[in-house]
This record gives C-alpha cells, structure tokens and sequence, in this order.
C-alpha cells in the first residue's frame, strides 16, 4: 500500500497563556512560566498546591450556549482546542458547503484524555455525599464520559470517519496523534482531528496525586519556579489543565486545496516498559525512541532537539536522560533537549498534544523554548545539551516529542521542518 | 415561582435564550430543548418545586404543554 505524507494544516490550543499560537510560542521562549499558587475554598482541607490554569477561557464565548453547558470543562478546553485548530486549517464546521463536493467520511478524530469528566463526577459525588442528595444530574454520564470531547468534536466539525479516545495516563494525546498519524499516512483517513485535553482540578485528583509524592512544593512566591525539571534541587511535578489539536492531513489534500503546511509528521513509535506502573525503566523508552526513529526513515544523528517528557520527578528525569544516551549515543552531548513542562505544566491527556505543538512550533520557528529554571544540573541528568534559555538553533529540520506514562507506556513522535 | 417563569429561567441559563422568545406556542425542540436539555429541565423541575415525575411521563411538545404539565403535578402533589 502506498504510503502517504502526513501534513500538519492546523494547530489550536487553549493553554494558560491563552489560544494564541504565536503569543504562547513566544512566552515559552522567554521562558515565562504560567504556574500559580492555586487556593480552594473547601473547607476544611483547602487545596493549596503550584497549579497551571486557564484563567482567560470562557466557554460560553468560546463555544456558545447551550453547547458549552453539555460539557464537562475537559471537553470545553478540547472543543475549543479543536475549533481553533480547524480554523487555523482553513476548514468549515458543520456539513460542507454545497460548493465543496468531497466527502468528509473518511475524516475522523483521536483524543487523548487521562482523567476525562473527572470534574463532572466530582460534582455528583458532593452532590450526594456533602450535600446529601439522593440523586445527581441527568447529564452527568454524558459529561463525565471519556469520549466526550471526540464525540462533540466529531458531531460539531461533520466528521464521518472514526471517533475514539485514548486514555494512556500522561502519554494520551502523544498516542492519539500517533494512531492518527497512522491512519492518514495509510490512506484510510484524509483529515484527522487528533489532539488530547484534561481538567484535573477536581479536589480528589489532587489530593491523590499528592498522596503519591510526585507533586511540587511551592507557596505563593515560589510557585512560579516550582517545576524544575533535570535539576539538583526539584521537587516534583505541576498539575494543569488544557486543550490542544493538530490537523493531520495527507500531503497530497493538503497542497491541491493550497492549506497552509507547519510541518510534516514523519514517525510514531510506541513500547510498554513491562515492569512497574509507575517507576520507569530506560530500555522501554528506548524502545519508543527506536521505533520512532525507524517509523521515520532516520538516525540519531538527524534528530535536531528532543522536547523531553521531562515532569521533574526525582525518577524519571534521570531515566529519562539515560534512555537518550543510549539511543543516540556520542550525539547525546550536542542533542538540544528541553522540557517545557517547566513553564506550562503537566497537563496529562494534554501534555503530549501541547508538547508535540510546541515542537512543531520550534521547527517552524527555528528556536527551541528551554528549560526553565534551570540553574543547577542533577548529576543524574547529565550528557545532553539542556537548552536553559530559548535558543536560535539554525538550522532545526527533525525533533522528537517524547511522552512517557504511569503504566510504562511510552510514545514518541517525530517531526520534520515545513519544506 | 410561576411555570412559566421557571421555564424562562432555565431557558436563558442552559440556552440562552431570551425570555421573550418563550411562549406558550413556542416549540421546545426548536427553541433548542433537545431530549438531553428535557431531562435536565424536568430535573430542575423536580428540584425546585419538590415533587416527582414518573418515569412514563410523556414528553410535553411546547412550552404551554409543559407549563399545563407542570402546573398539574404541582397541584396534584402540594
């Protein structure tokens, strides 16, 4: 079977720093982080934890009433992802104009979502536990559904084709856009939608991640600088929330409508570690890293900056590193490595979409965002080049954007230059 | 609270819609209450006025059936 081209046309994000593109890309750049010390009101054990939120977004304005009261906020940061990344297409919503003659049964949607309607489950929880109802929302089950967002994107943009979600832990949307890949480059899809979103806000969420010990300390003025991913002295990661969405396209669509073309996917690869939920291990890493080189037709010496899983956990950075060491070998020390995560979060589901458009973003830029507050190096982390400030790294033509998730999943995918 | 006047309410919150727009001839499914919105209504109707639907209930078709329904119940189960 002939093997297509994998156009990315569209590109959304409803991110903290808010939906547009080149601000986001910018600020990131800069190195300005958008965590914040976030305080609930529940009584009597208030949540106060270093967060990342997207305080500007309005779902009302952003996706109209009464659509955006059938959502659970997952599925608004995603809808409103996916509208974005449509536009940025060039693509109308809904049934094609009579004018355009083609068929969208083929095109479909792949999403990624960690904790899905975790909120809207919240709510009835509370609901019947603290306010000792009997009974909760008739709307709960189709909020709080995993498939929400792919479904209401599918229903909203007229997609005919597959319809699914993928909950991988944090490498969700990375293995949604792979399997999306996948299918444009096989020619059983033209257009997917594909991308991830989570709200993890809920009280029960957080405080289970706490319990785990995988959280950043910070405070009202340290927040800022909680997530220091690679370095001596970091404490863990920073939960947040997000939407993010690409449009894959295949390359021959692409250019005969004359859309504007960021970049060109041009490999996936995915392994389990098969070991242990939750502590990662090099050699699975190494798998995905592998396949993803081999899906792509390349080498190690090709790849031109990795945008790191990098959650400044006290295990996974190191494993993190190691796994890169061995795959690209004597090429490690001048191989640019970033985790953005230092300024944005970790967004679970979404972390992998909003870290694959970053990496887009880079190529298409020629610049790679850095690893914020990074001022001293864990011995552990050493023998690749961390990018520590936002860097002009002419000239950028492949990068990787690796995911790696709670269960021993990994994914990666890779990324070429706009021609 | 009148009928009528929850209906509103709910309306211009869930769809918003403005108030004036829903009267007794209007047709719910085309002032956007859709099978899903009519559960959440009849949730809210439920809440607001202290009483119960059975789950055999017929779906009223516009605002004045549903206003004529809820007026009923609430007199029934006062």
């Amino acid at each position: 079977m002939k093997q297509r081209r994998v156009a990315i046309t569209g590109l959304g994000i409803i991110s903290p720093y808010g939906g547009d593109l080149p601000d986001f890309f910018a600020r990131l750049l800069a190195g300005e982080s958008a965590v914040h010390f976030l305080h609930t009101d529940d009584i009597p054990r208030p949540l106060a934890i270093p967060f990342v939120s997207c305080h500007g977004f309005n779902p009302d304005e952003a996706l109209g009433r009464p659509l955006a009261g059938m959502m659970d906020r997952f599925a608004q940061l995603g809808t409103a992802a996916a509208f974005n990344a449509w536009a940025d297409a060039g693509l109308s919503r809904g049934e094609p104009a009579k004018e355009e003659s083609e068929s969208r049964d083929n095109w479909g949607v792949a999403w990624g979502t960690a904790l899905g309607g975790t909120l809207a489950y919240e709510k009835g929880y509370r609901e019947l536990w603290q306010k000792g109802r009997e009974r909760v929302s008739p709307l709960s089950v189709i909020l709080g559904m995993n498939n929400a967002a792919n479904a209401h994107i599918s229903i909203q943009l007229g997609l005919g084709g597959v319809s699914m979600s993928h909950t991988v832990a944090c490498a969700s949307s990375a293995i949604a856009i792979g399997e999306a890949f996948r299918r444009v480059r096989s020619g059983e899809a033209t257009v997917m939608l594909t991308g991830g979103s989570d709200a993890p806000q809920a009280y029960g969420v957080a405080r289970a991640w706490e319990a785990l010990r995988v959280m950043a300390s910070g405070d009202a003025n340290t927040s800022p600088y909680a997530c220091r991913p690679f370095s001596a002295d970091r404490t863990g990661l920073v939960l947040g929330e997000g939407g993010a969405a690409l449009v894959l396209e295949d390359w021959e669509h692409a250019v005969a409508r004359g859309a504007r073309i960021h970049g060109e996917m041009v490999g996936y690869g995915t392994s389990c570690d098969h070991s242990h939920l939750v502590r990662p291990e090099a050699a699975g890493q190494v798998r995905a890293l592998n396949a993803a080189l081999s899906d792509a037709g390349l080498a190690p010496e090709q790849i031109d900056y990795i945008n790191a899983h990098g959650t400044a956990t006290a295990e996974g950075d190191p494993v993190e590193v190691a796994a890169l060491k061995l795959v690209f070998g004597e090429h490690a020390a001048r191989l640019p490595v970033s985790a953005s995560k230092s300024m944005h979060g970790h967004q679970l589901g979404a972390a992998g979409a909003i870290e694959a458009i970053v990496t887009v973003l880079a190529l298409r830029e020629q610049a790679i965002p850095p690893t914020a507050h990074l001022k001293a190096l864990d011995p552990a982390c050493t023998g690749v080049d961390h990018v520590t400030s936002g860097r002009r790294h002419k000239p950028l033509q492949v990068a990787l954007s690796n995911s790696f998730a709670f269960g021993g999943s990994n994914a990666v995918l890779a990324f070429r230059a706009p021609a | 609270m009148e009928s009528l006047d929850l209906i509103r309410e709910f309306l211009k919150d869930h769809v918003g819609l403005d108030p004036e727009k829903v009267t007794a001839e209007a047709e719910l499914a085309e002032i956007g209450v859709d099978s899903l919105m009519m559960l959440e209504l009849m949730f809210e109707f439920e809440d607001r006025c202290g009483i119960t639907l059975s789950s055999d209930l017929k779906s009223p078709k516009t605002v004045g059936e549903m206003v004529t329904l809820m007026d009923r119940l609430r007199s029934e189960q006062s």
